[in-house]
């Protein structure tokens, strides 16, 4: 009886709930489209325009307000946010396929790793930075020293994705491949891979986003700004609604890379499935 | 290749998984072209025991030979031995005609892709497949899959092939028809083929001879009539589940029970005393009176009818139930009363005795 | 089961070597460096290797640093308790009262899409929020609940509270939403049969079942916001400083020893938290 009366409140509550997540985010959007240059980043609408979004391209006149400077960085994010996908993904399914057998020290080599994801970036970053700085004496820069400490924040979650798709895994697929004759390391090419790949691109997609998206490690390990970086940046120095435009523009970015994702999800699943209905038609 | 008399030999081999002991020093030689069945209950290590001749666990001690050659230290793709699993072990992301052909096509030394299809062609024919080629694993049925494993083994022409349970995820009208197919193939290809399984009626049916697996050793190898009719342990006797089994000690020429002194003739060694009768040496006779030879009271509880048997349950002292099979072919099926008490007899020749 | 097993610990140990030399050498070692340079010797831009106190002398003795340490530890609990308070009848209602799985996931994505916002653009959203002429001011007045705007939004701890709530609080709901998801129905319909009423079979069931995913909710919270600096820098108007910010700041002058002392004290602060966390559950043996 009391839960008739509790689900219903419940419900309502998570409405809010949902609104105070996507609040912020549905305001910053509609003052994207705030009038420029004179606009700025609040309320009352003076009048609706793309002002800002042309803005960033570099397409109004010059004004008072300087374009973003991201250009470069958002090259060198992309870059670094592949670089450190492809890696902490070939670690990750390396590290986690080692886990199948208990081996001797797996419980501190799982703690090792997990701790890579449990860091404060701050620390990481600075920890990076005066070993760089002190032991090798080498400069930072986005791709060195930014890329070891988003490989140590990355590869923890690319590991932990691995060993539950692993866990689920029926290893007797890879016995019946070796009692056919077929070598472990052939086995785990055409076998092994081919079924875990779902959890591949999963992984793939953690690494990407979290590094794209990573700022208090690149903060202290790199030299060069990457995108997060350079929107920090504008912190300092008065905010114009550019920056929602920009905001509502990467959001946009990261969905379509959602939807690749998915795409590629939705086919590898159903391409075996085609060919069963080809046959039966046939 | 020399004759080698025998397809593969375990020596002294022994498996423990901490403290609990899987293997206890196995010594067991096959020869070529022979069935064999492997039957023990569940944790006999009869799992076990497949998986360490594959090369999917390794033993803690002893030797293992296939085919001539010593190969304890040999990883399993290097062994040459088929594997057929219970859940068939397919894999899910190829066609049918691809599971069969995967070890021609990925082993070290592949075969040209035309002899390829040439031979799994041939195997899709033999095992019945024809026309599925091309199907995802995912689309066909119980039956069907079970082929594809055997054709997937059979195609890379193995002289022993092990078989973990392989009927036991069909439905029991597949699975007889399965076991006569089975039979057919391997007489066809001349392999040995070790079949493991928890069921006493498939491993007398369809092994040249049979092991029994006991708590970790070999607890009888031998023809399945011997087996049947001389089960060399009273577990035997137990798992064979063919037995009235009573338990009581050994005096002089009497097995003393809870149900009188049971007369024998012969008596086999073991540690464990027990007194053991067929299911279908017993007889019923409503005569209550002790007579002669061994017998003893028990009331009528229900019948089974089996096809060409029916089945007789009675209840003796202490609620021990008593199995009677009476075979149709031997006569008309008899009628008894329920709860009434019945005199059941049979000739002491037939009790198997351990002690 | 894999390799037959003489050599499977090779094999795991090939497989594990580059994911452990990597950790050693971009983690352990960075953290260990941060421990031993927080004793280095500072000058105006540079640090020399000789053993010194002096940094933490200078820390302990400034009422700045002093102040941003409580700082953290009070806005770190505030969130914690606010993002828990928050979160947990999120997750109550899609881990347990949900019957229906597709939606009880698709409530969850809604709650993680925000994720695939830029987190500095998120944290960003919040300064239309609640300035002076924001959204919720605006609101506020159109309502008549307030005839002035409330300045105290903006610019303020409050600011970053909410912010750290908002942007944390998915944190809290997914663990806890996991456990609550996996508790057999049976259990509650059972009490429920026994006369029970749903508080008591909250505190007496549902709660302690529940208590693996409040406490690796609280690891992850916890974890973020005392390594955080952003969101104070952005929403406080450099009105709060964090641990976080003041090694910013002294790593942007070059006070590479004090920064490190910073960091070592965040670290101990972090391990006491954790520590304290595990102490409540056993983990391993839960998950």
């Amino acid at each position: 009886m009391e839960s008739r009366v509790l689900k219903p409140i419940l419900a309502v509550y998570v409405a809010l709930f949902i609104l105070f997540l996507y609040g912020p985010f549905f305001i910053l959007t509609i003052l994207s489209f705030q009038q420029g240059p004179e606009g700025g980043p609040q309320f009352p609408i003076i009048e609706w325009s793309t002002y800002w979004y042309r803005h960033i391209f570099g397409l109004t006149e010059a004004s008072r307000v300087a374009p973003l400077p991201v250009g470069q960085a958002m090259t060198r994010s992309l870059i670094l946010a592949f670089m450190t996908m492809v890696t902490s993904t070939v670690l990750g399914v390396m590290s986690a396929q080692a886990f199948r057998k208990k081996f001797k020290g797996s419980d501190i080599v799982f703690y090792l790793i997990v701790l890579g994801m449990i860091t404060p970036g701050l620390l990481t970053g600075l920890g990076v930075a005066l070993v760089s700085k002190n032991i090798f004496n080498v400069d930072r820069h986005w791709w060195s020293t930014a890329f070891v400490s988003h490989v140590v924040y990355t590869f923890p979650f690319a590991f932990l994705v691995m060993l539950a798709i692993l866990n689920r895994f029926d290893a007797s697929v890879e016995e019946a491949s070796w009692s056919l004759g077929v070598s472990p390391m052939r086995t785990f090419r055409k076998v092994t891979f081919p079924l875990i790949f779902p959890g591949v691109l999963s992984s793939m997609l953690f690494a990407f986003t979290l590094s794209y998206d990573e700022f208090s490690r690149t903060l202290l390990s790199s030299n060069e700004q990457t995108l997060p970086l350079a929107i920090y940046g504008t912190f300092a120095v008065e905010i114009h609604p550019n920056i929602f435009a920009f905001g509502v523009l990467t959001t946009l970015f990261s969905f379509s890379l959602l939807a690749v994702y998915a795409i590629l999800m939705g086919l590898s699943v159903r391409r075996a499935k085609k060919i069963a209905i080809q046959e039966e038609i046939g | 290749m020399t004759a080698e008399a025998h397809i593969f030999r375990l020596d002294a081999v022994s498996k423990r998984y901490g403290v609990t002991v899987a293997l206890d020093n196995i010594n067991l030689s096959v020869e070529r072209n022979e069935y064999v069945s492997l039957l023990g209950p569940s944790g006999s290590g009869k799992t076990v025991l497949l998986r360490t001749i594959a090369g999917f666990e390794t033993p803690d001690e002893g030797r293992i030979e296939i085919n001539g050659r010593d190969v304890s230290s040999l990883p399993a793709h290097e062994r040459g031995i088929g594997f057929v699993f219970q859940n068939f072990a397919l894999f899910p992301h190829l066609s049918v005609a691809d599971n069969i052909g995967f070890g021609l096509a990925n082993r070290n030394d592949p075969l040209p892709h035309d002899e390829i299809v040439d031979r799994v062609s041939d195997i899709i024919k033999l095992v019945g497949l024809e026309g599925l080629g091309a199907r995802g694993v995912g689309q066909i049925s119980g039956g069907q899959k079970q082929r594809v494993a055997l054709a997937r083994t059979l195609v890379t022409e193995p002289k022993l092939i092990l078989l973990d349970e392989p009927l036991g995820a069909l439905d029991a009208n597949l699975r007889g028809r399965m076991r006569n197919e089975l039979r057919a193939i391997r007489e066809r290809l001349g392999v040995t083929f070790l079949h493991v399984t928890g069921s006493e009626t498939e491993a007398l049916a369809m092994g040249d001879r049979v092991i029994v697996l006991d708590r970790g050793h070999i607890a009888q190898f031998d023809h399945p009539d011997h087996v049947y009719s001389k089960p060399a342990t009273p577990n035997v006797a137990k798992f064979l589940n063919r037995y009235n089994m009573f338990d009581g000690s050994i005096s002089g020429s009497a097995f003393k029970s809870e149900y009188g002194d049971l007369a024998f003739i012969q008596k086999t060694k073991s540690d464990h005393p027990a007194y053991a009768v067929r299911y279908d040496r017993v007889a019923v006779d409503s005569d209550g009176s002790a007579g002669k030879g061994p017998s003893l009271p028990a009331n009528f509880i229900a019948s089974e009818y089996l096809g060409s048997s029916i089945m007789y349950f009675f209840e003796a002292i202490g609620g021990k139930v008593i199995e009677v099979e009476h075979h149709l072919s031997h006569g008309a099926p008899k009628t008894f009363e329920p709860k009434k008490s019945y005199r059941l007899r049979w000739k002491p020749e037939d009790a198997i005795v351990f002690g | 089961m894999a390799v037959p097993a003489k050599t499977s610990s090779t094999t795991a140990w090939w497989l594990i070597a580059p994911g452990v030399i990597w950790m050693t050498l971009f983690l352990v070692i960075p953290i260990l460096m941060i421990v031993y340079v927080s004793f280095w010797t500072q000058t105006t831009f540079k640090i020399e290797s000789t053993l010194t106190l002096a940094s933490w002398q200078q820390f302990f003795a400034s009422d700045t640093y002093i102040t941003s340490l409580f700082t953290t530890v009070r806005i770190w609990l505030i969130v914690l308790i606010a993002t828990l308070v928050i979160g947990y009848p999120t997750a109550l209602y899609v881990g347990l009262f949900v019957k229906n799985k597709t939606l009880s996931t698709i409530l969850l994505v809604i709650c993680v899409i925000p994720f695939w916002t830029s987190f500095l653009i998120r944290v960003l959203a919040w300064r239309p929020m609640l300035g002076k002429e924001g959204a919720i001011n605006i609101i506020l007045q159109k309502f008549g609940i307030i005839s002035a705007p409330i300045e105290a939004l903006l610019f303020t701890e409050l600011s970053v509270i909410i912010g750290m709530t908002q942007i944390y609080c998915v944190f809290m709901v997914g663990p806890i939403a996991f456990m609550l998801g996996r508790i057999d129905p049976n259990i509650i319909e059972a009490s429920r049969d026994l006369g029970a009423g749903f508080w008591r079979i909250f505190r007496k069931i549902i709660f302690p079942l529940s208590l693996p995913g409040v406490v690796v909710g609280a690891i992850f919270v916890s974890v973020m916001v005392l390594g955080e600096f952003a969101t104070a820098s952005a929403l406080s108007g450099r009105k709060v400083n964090l641990l976080g910010n003041i090694i910013v700041t002294q790593v942007g002058s070059l006070k590479w020893a004090l920064a490190s002392v910073v960091g070592v004290i965040l670290t101990i602060v972090m391990g006491i938290v954790v520590a304290l966390f595990l102490r409540i559950v056993d983990l391993r043996r839960e998950l």
